[in-house]
């Protein structure tokens, strides 16, 4: 570690990344008109881009001073927290890129080199800005490590192989088998073992020891982070909702990248505390809701302005989805006094990883439990484990409750699948099903 | 003569054999043997995908898709139950699907290949699952007899010992078979029981010196033999697939002769460590490139053909970094992408033929 | 010495082409016809219109080789190559310093890599769809209600162009349909259709990767416009022979030539290091 880099991480972090929020405030002054269909804007908007672009901001000054890690977004990354490893999302990276409509651009990068058009666009995101050094966030730097675990995906693991292959740096994957029916005691032990098992890299490549007691208190940072986001998940129950899932999708981050911080710890504290108070105060997140919505899948970040602005004219709000909810759901099994085996149990739980059964009777719950009057399943080329068995989800759902749905064929991060007429057409339909079924 | 499939377990239904449906790609077999269940294979039933499409999307791979197709037809030969061993996203997804949403009336097991190197973790991992699926098997099916199960792993000791012998002469041309008729051979471990499958590699023909060829020769990589189709075509080309690294063949025999397993559990978790590294388990790029030059030094191949299941996620991601490396060695490789139809368009015979002229000096006439 | 003539005969999905050489490479005629339904009578009919041209006898062609999509269909054939060879040796003969040759046919693409002999190193085919290819460039012209001549005229590179983001055909279709309901000039419509073959097109190169000088083949290769954007895109002139469309046929002759001459009937393999 050399003492100037040292230096100017600290200058960065304690002057430099105020100066440029200061900055950035000062250039927002004229906000962008608010569609009438939309209630007041989240204020806590704010912050969120500060604490976001402070942390790919400071990412520039932190090689020399901290080892880096690339870690995906169901890892147990507050292991490597406990070794202050400085982590960077991938998925987080190409969401943004995907949201910026450049997902293209970097598809192509990835496929001009010999990756199949036929890859989650995550990856080839992710690949071609590997490939390339292009990035819109600035400058990102290379990564020490490798963090992944399949418990969202197979792919995962394909995808980070190929990037330790390329730069030369060590891989640690977490094997989450997947929950067929329940966990069993076999997998949570292999589990809890592999954590373990990960300390002496850890530790080789931060150059840091590991302490329990840190990691104990990063474990509960985390938990009560989780905590309070199912909270506010869970304050979207109110009639009419505070947030919309579409807000859900950008305040998802700091859970993702931050978990295990402080910062993303206060951050949602100040997101609960707005949310509670315009709960108390009825303030909607769209102006007129009439019917309530689930969302099924990813976002379809290059879309979500439009698919808000959509719904939200039509007075229709997003109330909740499986997807935001993923990182609130297994937060119960985590337990500080046994952090290897309630991990196991928190990670191997994730809903990707496990049983179609269980993921539908806790959509059943959400439908009922949020009010929700219909649903909208992104079909999304990308990602197998969220995709495949949503024609059956959606005609067990349809059936037993009665629910009116619609399936949008479209991608994660990729602008190029999508079809308008057939999106148009399959929206309106959706529509005019919804208000029918109201007015029958 | 190698039996016709369908025909095969038609009859052996009818006697009264317990029959699992087993999807691709890697199980405990002998586990299932000695509960005298056989094990048939689904990997590309044929057939046009009609009701599969209700279930799945068009971006899915075809082996899912037919599979699925076959499974919804409930055919009669499969009366034991299915197993989805853990392969990919796409299998993993399926297996829930039908057992969770679409519901067949047979049971559906599922079997979690662990995706890491060997080491204490992951081997106690392994013998702790095939513990597991022992019971659960013997809750349909009584107690398993010890005996019946190290039986059982002799005789995959002994199929295993020859297919490696046979793999070996194939590469030195100690074995005069086509194209064909070696992926005949090597396919019929899909549905034949295993002593009847190992009285068929017994009987199959080792030449003491190897003969001489003067066509081109092919390594083939993916996950399934390219089709029947395919091979006669290249048979009639004058080029032999003499070695290959397909998850449906040689990914599934271990990398060298196993000792006869003297106990059951140490012997099915060797073995499974032992197998070649597969893009399915995480395999390191470098142990596959150095697996596949091992591969081709053995035997003196001119060049590669990588036969890609559409959407076939794990091999799409090795592949391009597999091509990259060989193109800078300057092998001879050559990409054809197969949605498992046993028909072949024009376009992929130019490729095929296209790439014989390239391996050969002067061009086909 | 008597003069020795050679042919090669290109049967391709639109058009049927004929080249005659003599034993020193110098080419005697050259013929196109559109293929209709019948390839075996394109041939036929291609082969003794090149005769007629070359003032030549049926018994004076030494060797014929056929290729093309209907190469098995050629019955006064004496070999059969692939046009990927073919293209190979055709680009080889017309600029010798070729190590790289892009061929957009009417229903595929394709990009080959040759030796210093014009024999293919590294080939690579996009044939599963009609972006990237001729096929491509028809349906828009229809769609735009423009001759193919006019979306072949150069255009100014640094112009405006409507971007299509569609990789499918029958989805940059609907694109253009939207695009000239929002009243989108055509020239600009044309020069993002132009942009997104290019692209398609660049996608193969570099997959495959340049070597040595580019020569294009095929049809599209007349189309000024989009060989300025494609230079544009690589970064590098292009060579663009004068009869793109017979460079198929003429590679076969050449084929038949060499086949002929080097007496080799049967094939010699070459080992991998």
């Amino acid at each position: 570690m050399s003492i100037r880099a040292e230096i100017k991480y600290k200058i960065m972090k304690d002057y430099g990344a105020p100066a440029l929020m200061a900055l950035q405030e000062f250039k927002r002054r004229k906000p962008r008109p608010i569609p009438e269909a939309f209630g007041p804007p989240l204020e806590s908007n704010k912050r969120l881009k500060e604490i976001l672009s402070r942390h790919y901001f400071l990412s520039r000054y932190v090689p020399g001073v901290k080892k880096v890690a690339w870690v995906t977004s169901g890892a147990p990354v507050e292991l490597l927290r406990a070794f202050d490893f400085y982590t960077i999302y991938p998925e987080n990276h190409s969401a943004l890129i995907g949201a910026k409509k450049q997902g293209a651009d970097y598809c192509g990068i990835a496929e001009g080199s010999g990756f199949s058009q036929d890859l989650c666009s995550y990856a080839r995101i992710d690949l071609g800005h590997m490939l390339s050094g292009k990035t819109p966030a600035g400058k990102l730097p290379k990564p020490d490590l490798l963090f992944c675990s399949n418990n969202i995906c197979q792919t995962v693991l394909y995808w980070y192989k190929a990037i330790a292959h390329e730069l030369d740096i060590p891989l640690i994957h977490f094997d989450a088998p997947f929950v067929t029916t329940e966990q069993t005691e076999a997998d949570i032990t292999y589990m809890a073992q592999q954590l373990q098992d990960m300390i002496p890299i850890l530790e080789r490549v931060s150059q840091r020891v590991f302490y329990l007691d840190v990691f104990e208190d990063i474990l509960k940072c985390s938990m009560e982070t989780s905590q309070t986001w199912g909270a506010i998940l869970d304050a979207m129950k109110a009639q009419p909702a505070p947030m919309t899932i579409f807000d859900a999708f950008g305040h998802l981050a700091p859970i993702v990248s931050l978990r295990g911080f402080p910062v993303a710890q206060d951050y949602y504290h100040i997101l609960m505390e707005e949310v509670e108070t315009r709960v108390t105060q009825g303030i909607g997140a769209i102006s007129d809701e009439r019917y309530r919505l689930i969302w099924d899948n990813i976002a379809i970040w290059y879309k979500v302005r439009f698919l808000a602005t959509f719904f939200a004219e039509r007075k229709m709000n997003f109330v909740t989805a499986t997807y935001t909810n993923a990182w609130a759901e297994t937060t119960g099994y985590l337990d500080v006094k046994d952090p290897w085996t309630s991990m196991a149990k928190t990670y191997g739980q994730i809903i990707l990883n496990n049983n179609l059964k269980h993921r539908l009777e806790l959509m059943k719950k959400m439908i009922k439990t949020y009010a929700v009057d219909g649903m909208v399943m992104h079909s999304t080329r990308s990602c197998k484990p969220y995709s495949v068995g949503q024609f059956d989800l959606r005609k067990a759902l349809t059936a037993d409750l009665d629910l009116p749905a619609v399936i949008l064929d479209a991608d994660i991060a990729d602008e190029r699948v999508w079809s308008e007429q057939q999106i148009h057409t399959r929206l309106e339909a959706f529509c005019e099903t919804l208000e029918g079924s109201r007015n029958a | 003569m190698i039996p016709a499939r369908s025909e095969y377990l038609k009859e052996l239904a009818q006697s009264g054999q317990k029959i699992m449906g087993v999807l691709p790609a890697l199980y405990p077999r002998e586990l299932l043997w000695a509960f005298d269940i056989h094990t048939a294979e689904i990997w590309d039933p044929p057939g046009e995908i009609l009701h599969a499409n209700a279930h799945l999307q068009t971006t899915i791979c075809p082996i899912v898709k037919r599979s699925l197709e076959f499974i919804l037809k409930e055919p009669d030969v499969i009366n034991a139950g299915y197993l989805f061993p853990h392969t990919c996203d796409s299998l993993q997804n399926l297996g829930t699907q039908v057992k969770d949403l679409i519901g067949v009336s047979l049971p559906v097991y599922t079997f979690y290949n662990p995706k890491g190197s060997f080491n204490t973790t992951t081997t106690t991992y392994y013998r702790d699952i095939l513990q597991n699926f022992q019971s659960s098997l013997e809750t349909s099916y009584g107690p398993l007899d010890s005996e019946k199960l190290l039986t059982a792993c002799v005789l995959s000791h002994k199929i295993d010992s020859h297919l490696i012998t046979i793999q070996h002469a194939r590469m030195t041309d100690q074995l005069p078979l086509s194209n064909s008729e070696f992926f005949k051979l090597m396919r019929a471990q899909e549905y034949l029981l295993p002593k009847d499958y190992l009285s068929l590699l017994e009987q199959v023909d080792i030449l003491d010196q190897p003969a001489k060829t003067t066509g081109a020769r092919l390594l083939v990589s993916g996950i399934l033999p390219p089709t029947p189709e395919i091979l006669e075509f290249l048979d009639e080309l004058g080029v032999s697939v003499v070695a290959d690294d397909l998850l449906a063949v040689s990914r599934r025999i271990p990398k060298f002769p196993m000792d006869p397993p003297t106990s059951a559990l140490d012997y099915l978790t060797d073995r499974f460590f032992i197998l070649p590294p597969c893009s399915t388990r995480g395999g390191d790029l470098d142990e596959r490139l150095y697996h596949l030059s091992k591969l081709m030094n053995e035997s003196q191949v001119q060049g590669l053909l990588f036969d890609i299941v559409k959407f076939c996620e794990p091999e799409l991601f090795d592949h391009r970094l597999l091509v990259k490396t060989l193109r800078e060695r300057n092998i001879p490789v050559l990409t054809l992408e197969t949605e498992l139809h046993n028909h072949i368009s024009g376009q992929d015979k130019t490729r095929i033929e296209a790439f014989t002229e390239l391996l050969f000096d002067m061009v086909v006439t | 010495m008597p003069d020795l003539y050679f042919a090669g005969v290109d049967v391709g999905s639109l058009s049927t082409d004929v080249s005659i050489i003599d034993q020193s490479g110098k080419v005697m005629s050259e013929i196109v016809i559109p293929t209709g339904v019948n390839g075996s009578e394109a041939a036929e009919n291609a082969f003794d219109s090149a005769l007629k041209l070359a003032n030549l006898e049926r018994e004076s062609i030494t060797a014929i080789t056929a290729t093309g999509y209907g190469r098995a269909s050629v019955t006064f054939a004496t070999g059969k190559t692939t046009e990927i060879s073919c293209h190979g040796v055709g680009a080889h003969q017309l600029f010798p310093k070729t190590g790289t040759v892009i061929d957009i046919g009417g229903q595929d693409s394709k990009v080959i890599q040759i030796d210093s002999q014009g024999r293919m190193l590294d080939f690579t085919m996009n044939d599963k769809c009609a972006a990237g290819t001729g096929r491509f460039l028809e349906v828009m012209a229809n769609r735009l209600e423009l001759d193919l001549s006019e979306l072949s005229s150069p255009l100014n590179i640094e112009g405006e162009s409507a971007p299509i983001s569609s990789t499918c055909t029958v989805f940059a279709e609907s694109e253009v349909i939207s695009l000239l309901a929002k009243h989108t000039p055509r020239e600009h419509i044309v020069h993002g259709l132009q942009r997104s073959i290019v692209n398609r097109i660049w996608s193969m190169v570099a997959s495959i990767g340049i070597k040595g000088d580019v020569t294009l083949t095929g049809g599209v290769a007349l189309n000024r416009g989009l060989v300025a954007l494609l230079e544009e895109k690589m970064g590098l002139t292009l060579n663009i022979p004068e009869n793109p469309q017979t460079v198929g046929s003429l590679g076969a002759a050449h084929i038949a030539s060499r086949a002929y001459i080097n007496q080799t009937g049967t094939s010699r393999v070459k080992g991998v290091k």
